[in-house]
């Protein structure tokens, strides 16, 4: 009998220990914990540096001390296709998180975000919106799942250091893909650091094509009433693709490393080791808060387009999204933290300014190049809130503000867009690490296969 | 019911109640769950639905299930010729070392401690294409290169194989080793009594006594290397243009690789299509070691 | 099964499982045939014999074939861990200038200060050590009183429940990828996602029938006098249990923990899934995600940091883990 009790309080101590542990491990929003409703938060990109933490932090409890019923915590994230899937079938996605424009509509259709018309509609600017920009965040027949909350288009970032060692004037950047091509060969042959690089990876290679083709008057997809048709094999693609050959393999001109995916081409270029890299105008902030980037290095021009009409910028943007199976309350609770945080910044003075204040205090980016998610006038006005926080090298980006407002800003294509997006990484990394790639070829194929995925449908 | 708590049924199940629940849950209970996923289309959102062989046939009928197995085909190949004859002969020549034997079996082993993401992470930079790289640079000093190592279709899988053999060869080598020191002495000196050469010692004593283990690592090679996924995943991404794709990055992409739900049927059915091969492996594996413990 | 992406060991390597025979009497000395002979340092001979290593060229050839083998292994095997370290502690520039020069412009020790404290290093390290614990202590009960109960309590089920446990050897760990997650999701009986716990790493871990099978087969070596004795002294199943069985089976316990120690701290694959938050990632999982944000110098002092860790475990513990890679091998294909 001694031995069966022995081993039972042994039992137990394990059962005990084991409860213990379970009760340390926290698992993401739980509801209504203490009387306060608690939502977990998306905060900032893996990496970035503690002040810019801080920043975020300082503006959880100016959030939370004007909402004192509202507990909210932060988890740093970043928006990649494998972690978002597993966290979305896991249900391990914070209350609020961000979603890129081309998924909005189908996780709507799917029943993944949670309703926030009325919220958005209480907000007062639920009419205000630039129409184009919030049809990603609508279901069909116009309720408001996911609020728009940055809008970019692609523009051309290059490292005025390099453009000076090279003899380029940086003022100057290049106005034409003929320009792109000298400009990078120049800096190759006078800097020895790559004068143009490409993303290739987990997508991004096939949203960059996209980009490019879109510059040269082409497009990936047309809708054919209710079917969409995939139109890769296009004279755009095949122009971008033989620059880039033309680049790669005749000027050398694009470094060494051809599989470079949305992090690790900001990473080279803060370093200053890329001359100019095409990616969403946005990115600036993170090349802060990631990277190190040195300000006097960095400068953002317009993509050059091509002559004629059908050329295009494409340009996407964010949405902030509320998980569907957060309670009613804490919906109610990521509404507010959506208006407070991303929003109302845009249509309130004191809110621009208090937000413009606590991120120059911790040193972080303030007054960066916007597209308008409302109109051109609302933002010009946030512009004049914000001026006198202003800490990033406008000037050095003036190509870019001046520039954008004259181009015809072209959405993403919209069905299975990041399914198509891998299809055509497997191109340009076909055409960059490849001499002998046969670009006729490879779209065509590209065009069947996806094809065949928008089929499926 | 009372006998059998008295005979101790009770405390004996108490023993296994571990086993029992860990088993059961984690090991059972998903191996069921395999089974039955691979015919139905489930994204964990909607319902799931029986589709019958239609996952298997979406699989085979996938142009890059074929990449991915020519890849990971590839891949064991390579890791064969390269992993394979290697280790046998440093143990070989290892155990004729009188002194610092242990040191030398240390060193050999030093690799397989070094957590595999440190080390991916660390030769992913070895293999920078610059001239400055560091392979290029050594490589530089005889003449040779610059070479493109993972930037191109023909050298990437050599180049991650290269990797995965230097992390892992000293796990071998010990294998081998402790083989080599079973070898019955006596054959030794029968073979010194007939004044065979140390050549023809190697040759009809050493190689002979070492067949089995051969064997096993041989299978445990194909066994470990079709189910490569480290590698590919870090070192590439499974690029340039899918070179590097393999079984189960591929399983990997169909289950994790859209933002927007996996197909996890798919994702089974390929699973399974693999387990098939790689029961048969171990099945053979298996019967090998089992015919050795009885003879 | 251990965790997904460990190729685990399937069945002992051959041969030396067969010597695999407990000595009693001496509990600390695990008598592997091979080890035995091992422990004495000096094997009988080897395939030269005294009399050519006496013949000056095979003398001669011999040494020379040593200190090539010594050369090669140390510039292969430990040459890329050496530069590693020389790197973490060099500047960026210097590291991609000129990767093979030492320290052109001098030595840069914040790198590993930095990549410490900076980017947490020190957080995904108690990751990785809770998380290698934990799954130890897991698989290691599982295995103990698994074992204890098929081997000497012998239910009359026993047979069927150890081939049970035996055929998931069969099952490749990549096969349960995906059930295993939507497991670690929704367990039954439970009602709460362990995702993101540690748990979702300990229990899988658990699940591993190479060790049932080598603590099952150690059992069953172990002389059945002493438990009888012991039964006959009045002692019940879980005094056998914790007095008995346990002090004698220390040996095998060591290459239990051995393996599973080595396993939980290069697992990627699983924990990359079952654990998204980065509060609760182990280094290898945080590492990659670190190389896409972290400054080359600190990265590499990053990667530095880990990888010197378990090698000083494996100098300091190099006896076990030779003599349990010896057994199987089979830790990574």
């Amino acid at each position: 009998m001694r031995s069966i009790r022995k081993a039972a309080t042994a039992v137990s101590a394990v059962l005990i220990a084991a409860g213990l542990l379970a009760a340390c491990s926290t698992s993401p929003g739980q509801p209504d914990a203490g009387g306060k409703t608690a939502i977990t938060v998306v905060s900032l990109k893996p990496g970035s540096e503690q002040s810019a933490f801080d920043a975020f932090e300082n503006q959880v409890k100016q959030f939370e001390a004007a909402n004192p019923d509202i507990d909210v915590t932060s988890q740093e994230y970043e928006w990649t296709g494998p972690t978002f899937t597993a966290q979305l079938a896991g249900g391990t996605l914070p209350t609020v998180f961000t979603v890129p424009f081309t998924d909005g509509k189908s996780l709507i259709e799917r029943g993944q975000l949670a309703d926030l018309s009325q919220y958005v509609r209480a907000f007062g600017y639920a009419d205000k919106f630039n129409p184009t920009v919030l049809r990603s965040g609508q279901s069909a027949d116009g309720g408001i799942f996911g609020v728009p909350t940055a809008a970019y288009g692609v523009g051309l970032h290059y490292n005025r250091t390099l453009f000076k060692q090279a003899g380029l004037d940086p003022d100057k950047p290049p106005a034409t893909w003929d320009e792109v091509r000298s400009y990078a060969k120049q800096i190759a042959e006078r800097t020895g650091q790559a004068g143009y690089a490409q993303m290739t990876q987990e997508n991004t290679g096939g949203w960059m094509l996209t980009s490019l083709t879109y510059a040269l008057g082409g497009r990936m997809q047309v809708a054919n009433g209710d079917k969409v048709e995939a139109t890769i094999d296009n004279p755009g693609a095949r122009e971008a693709l033989t620059r880039l050959r033309e680049m790669r393999w005749q000027d050398n001109s694009m470094g060494s490393n051809f599989l470079y995916d949305w992090g690790s081409i900001n990473q080279e270029f803060a370093a200053g080791r890329i001359g100019m890299i095409m990616a969403g105008s946005d990115i600036y902030e993170s090349l802060v808060q990631q990277n190190n980037i040195k300000p006097a290095d960095y400068g953002l021009a317009v993509l050059p387009l091509a002559p004629g009409g059908s050329a295009g910028l494409l340009g996407g943007g964010t949405l902030a999204a509320v998980n569907v199976k957060a309670s009613p309350k804490q919906q109610a609770a990521a509404a507010k933290w959506i208006d407070f945080y991303y929003m109302s910044k845009f249509l309130k003075q004191d809110a621009a300014v208090l937000d413009a204040k606590t991120l120059s205090e911790s040193k972080q980016p303030v007054g960066l190049p916007k597209l308008p998610i409302f109109d051109k006038a609302t933002l010009d006005q946030y512009n004049q809130w914000i001026k006198p926080y202003v800490n990033v090298p406008l000037s050095q980006m003036r190509s870019f503000n001046e520039g954008i407002f004259d181009q015809e800003l072209a959405g993403e294509p919209t069905a299975h867009t990041q399914e198509m997006y891998a299809v055509l990484d497997t191109v340009v990394q076909a055409v960059l690490t490849d001499p002998g790639a046969n670009i006729d070829q490879l779209l065509s194929t590209a065009d069947s296969d996806v094809q065949a995925i928008l089929d499926r449908g | 019911m009372r006998t059998w708590v008295r005979r101790g049924g009770l405390s004996t199940l108490v023993f296994l109640l571990p086993l029992l629940v860990i088993f059961g849950v984690f090991s059972w209970l998903p191996i069921v769950r395999a089974a039955v996923m691979s015919v139905q289309q489930t994204n964990l959102v909607t319902a799931p639905k029986f589709v019958g062989l239609e996952n298997f046939q979406s699989v085979l009928a996938d142009p890059l299930f074929w990449t991915a197995v020519r890849n990971t085909g590839v891949f064991a190949l390579i890791a064969l010729v390269f992993g394979y004859p290697i280790p046998l002969v440093v143990a070989v020549l290892m155990g004729e070392v009188r002194r610092f034997r242990g040191l030398l079996s240390a060193i050999a082993y030093l690799p397989v401690v070094v957590p595999p993401v440190v080390a991916v992470l660390m030769w992913k930079f070895f293999y920078d294409a610059r001239p400055d790289g560091v392979f290029n640079t050594i490589l530089g000093w005889v003449g040779l290169g610059p070479y493109r190592w993972l930037q191109s279709a023909t050298t990437a899988m050599p180049s991650l194989v290269l990797e995965a053999t230097w992390a892992a060869a000293g796990g071998t080598v010990i294998i081998y080793l402790a083989a080599l020191i079973g070898v019955p002495a006596e054959l030794y000196d029968a073979a010194d009594v007939d004044g065979a050469s140390i050549w023809q010692k190697i040759w009809h004593v050493t190689l002979p006594q070492l067949r089995g283990v051969l064997l096993v690592t041989l299978i445990l090679q194909i066994i470990g290397t079709s189910q490569v996924f480290l590698e590919p995943f870090l070192f590439t991404g499974g690029g340039p243009a899918n070179s590097t794709l393999t079984v189960l990055l591929l399983i990997y992409n169909y289950a994790f690789g859209s933002s927007l739900g996996g197909d996890y049927g798919a994702a089974t059915a390929l699973s399974l299509m693999l387990a098939v091969f790689l029961a048969a492996l171990s099945a053979v594996y298996f019967w090998l070691t089992r015919s050795w413990s009885t003879s | 099964m251990s965790t997904p992406t460990s190729i685990r060991p399937v069945v002992p390597a051959g041969p030396q499982t067969v010597a695999v025979e407990p000595a009693p009497r001496q509990p600390a000395r695990w008598s592997v045939r091979w080890a035995r002979r091992r422990a004495d340092d000096q094997p009988p001979r080897g395939i030269v014999s005294d009399a050519e290593r006496r013949t000056p060229s095979v003398r001669v050839a011999l040494q020379l074939i040593h200190a090539t083998l010594l050369a090669l292994l140390l510039v292969i095997g430990l040459g890329p861990i050496l530069w590693l370290v020389k790197a973490s502690i060099s500047t960026t520039q210097d590291t991609l200038r000129s990767p093979m020069a030492l320290f052109p412009s001098g030595v840069d020790w914040a790198n590993l200060a930095t990549a410490w404290t900076r980017v947490h290093i020190d957080l995904h390290f108690a990751n990785s050590m809770i998380i290698a614990s934990g799954s130890w202590l897991v698989q290691l009960v599982v295995a103990t009183t698994g074992g204890y109960a098929l081997s000497i309590l012998r239910p009359r089920y026993g047979p069927v429940l150890y081939w049970l446990v035996l055929s998931t050897l069969f099952v490749p760990a990549v096969v349960l990828l995906v059930p295993l997650y939507l497991t670690v999701l929704d367990p039954p009986l439970l009602g709460v996602s362990l995702i993101n716990t540690f748990w979702a790493v300990w229990l899988p871990a658990g699940a591993n029938a190479f060790n049932v099978l080598l603590t099952k087969r150690f059992f069953d070596n172990l002389p059945q006098e002493i438990f009888d004795a012991a039964r006959i002294d009045g002692a019940g199943p879980y005094r056998i249990f914790w007095s008995v069985l346990l002090p004698m089976s220390r040996p095998i316990l060591g290459v239990v923990s051995v393996f599973a120690f080595i396993a939980a701290w290069k697992d990627f694959l699983w924990p990359l899934l079952v654990l998204p938050n980065p509060d609760v990632q182990p280094l290898s999982v945080r590492l990659p995600t670190l190389a896409r944000s972290t400054e080359l110098d600190v990265l590499l002092a990053a990667l530095t940091i880990s990888a010197l860790i378990p090698m000083v475990l494996f100098l300091v513990f190099q006896r076990t883990f030779l003599r349990s890679a010896g057994l199987s091998g089979a830790i990574k294909g």
